[in-house]
């Protein structure tokens, strides 16, 4: 009596089936998420509330529990939930379902035998909202919202091994604002975070979404293209110079005119590290800025 | 100590403990394939009592053909109480995904593999050691209740295997068994250390279990 007045006080779903899998207990919790009320769902079988759950994985840990009475899990990064249900918390607004973690296990009648199985529901909502944006900060700049220099550097040594091992192209390419110390003497910081923000919002649209584009120090912004040939890259730096140079920037009523230089390197046999892809870009990129800025430029023509 | 070892459990319980492993796990074999359809050769099991400090060592030795290894280890309790450890060659996680999801529809194309080959692991081994460990406590008179299984060492080479990973000075009773996966290249080891608390229940539950063929 008072324990089951407790099952359905938890804030936690309990679901006991029996070998068939019908639901023998449905807890108010589960209730309460589900909107399906204990009476409607007591005798019925489980697969045929919830569809979904006739997988493989799902059936299989059933049967092993019923067998041998072990623990069977669900967790959240696999599984992401067992029951579809709505999110409750302001979190879940990224979520299309709550997201939760699950276990099952035995229960045994008075002559110890396994009868029953049971599944408790955990909504871990909150926890996977906050876990994603310490990874979001972990990997972006706060102030442009691309990808920061220590996440770049990750995929570019990665994106490298890929490519040594199965020669594929790649190409890199560094973006830096032309006089932008002016920009912040004559305008102010304020007005150079808005360019920093703008130029980052316009290069982004303009680049493929398998793109990585990251602030790769102060005014410059380096372009991780995968896939991709030095021609091709060059066409990509081509259509940010131009969006950029076309593009009215206009802070307070005021039209800052800015234009960006770009450094264009690609992937070939003699380039032996990531630092060097890195190095010809930069290299590339002081070519361009020697050459009159706002331009786009290579050594590897 | 030796003899201390000696004394905790005499040849006689050892040939008892011999012949509860064989039935069990002769039976949980039976079951894997009939309840989950998981083929697995469970090799005759080896007995043995030591010292936890000298597991690692033993265990070791155990594994010495594997180059690097994944540890799983779950902690059961009831009368029957310990630990069960799976040994598995690093990358078989793969191998065990396909074997599982041969006939499933994946939901899962999005997961990195890093994790669903964790989570793999944790699967297999649950259903291994429940299904090993249920039928030793069954034909013993037990029904026993077990904790989440942990991964405690991922694709680390041999020699990752420490004195830390478990409380030493303690007297542990060891059943070793080599698994392999019917019709698939994949095997693994499987290690059942019953803890010192639980050896005065485990003589007591052989010798009731030789009572029933006296």
């Amino acid at each position: 009596m008072m324990f089951e007045q407790l099952v359905d006080m938890l804030n936690i779903g309990i679901v006991v089936l029996d070998s068939s899998l019908n639901v023998c207990h449905w807890n108010r919790w589960m209730a309460l998420h589900s909107g399906i009320a204990a009476e409607e769902i007591v005798g019925g079988n489980i697969l045929a509330f919830f569809p979904n759950l006739n997988t493989a994985k799902f059936r299989r840990s059933c049967r092993a529990v019923l067998a041998f009475g072990n623990l069977s899990f669900f967790s959240q990064k696999l599984h992401r939930y067992l029951f579809p249900f709505r999110p409750v918390s302001s979190y879940g607004v990224r979520f299309d379902y709550m997201q939760q973690s699950c276990t099952m296990g035995q229960l045994r009648d008075e002559n110890n035998v396994i009868k029953y199985l049971y599944i408790t529901v955990q909504d871990v909502t909150e926890l996977v909202a906050y876990e994603q944006r310490l990874i979001e900060k972990n990997v972006k700049d706060s102030l442009t919202e691309t990808y920061n220099r220590r996440f770049l550097e990750e995929c570019l040594s990665r994106e490298f091994e890929k490519v040594k091992r199965y020669s594929r192209p790649l190409s890199l390419i560094m973006l830096d604002i032309d006089f932008f110390k002016h920009v912040n003497d004559m305008y102010g910081h304020q007005c150079g975070d808005f360019i920093l923000k703008s130029i980052a919002a316009k290069t982004a649209s303009v680049i493929r979404k398998v793109d990585i584009l990251a602030r790769y120090g102060g005014e410059e912004f380096c372009c991780l293209l995968p896939e991709a040939a030095l021609n091709e890259a060059l066409e990509i730096a081509e259509r940010i110079r131009t969006t950029i140079a076309k593009a009215p920037f206009i802070f307070h009523d005021i039209r800052v005119p800015v234009t960006v230089s770009l450094g264009v390197s690609e992937m070939r046999d003699d380039v032996h590290s990531a630092e060097v892809l890195l190095k010809l870009a930069d290299e590339a990129l002081y070519e361009a800025k020697r050459g009159g800025r706002n331009k786009v430029a290579s050594l590897q023509y | 100590m030796e003899d201390q070892l000696e004394q905790s459990i005499t040849d006689e319980e050892m040939d008892i403990l011999q012949e509860v492993m064989n039935i069990a796990f002769g039976s949980a074999a039976a079951d894997l394939a009939e309840v989950i359809d998981i083929y697995v050769v469970l090799s005759v099991p080896t007995i043995k009592v030591m010292k936890t400090l000298d597991l690692p060592e033993y265990i070791r030795s155990a594994v010495k053909e594997y180059d690097r290894l994944s540890i799983v280890e779950q902690n059961f309790m009831a009368k029957f109480k310990g630990l069960a450890i799976l040994i598995f060659p690093s990358g078989i996680g793969r191998a065990l995904i396909a074997m599982l999801d041969k006939d499933s529809e994946s939901t899962l194309e999005s997961d990195p593999v890093e994790a669903l080959e964790r989570e793999t692991l944790l699967e297999v081994g649950n259903i291994l050691v429940g299904a090993c460990v249920s039928k030793v406590a069954e034909l013993l008179g037990d029904a026993v209740i077990y904790a989440p299984p942990r991964v405690i060492v991922e694709d680390l080479a041999q020699d990752s295997i420490s004195r830390d990973l478990f409380d030493p000075d303690k007297l542990a009773v060891t059943m070793q068994t080599v698994f392999h996966f019917d019709g698939e290249d994949m095997s693994g080891l499987l290690f059942l250390i019953c803890s010192n608390e639980s050896i005065g229940w485990l003589r007591q539950a052989l010798h009731e279990f030789l009572k029933q063929f006296e």
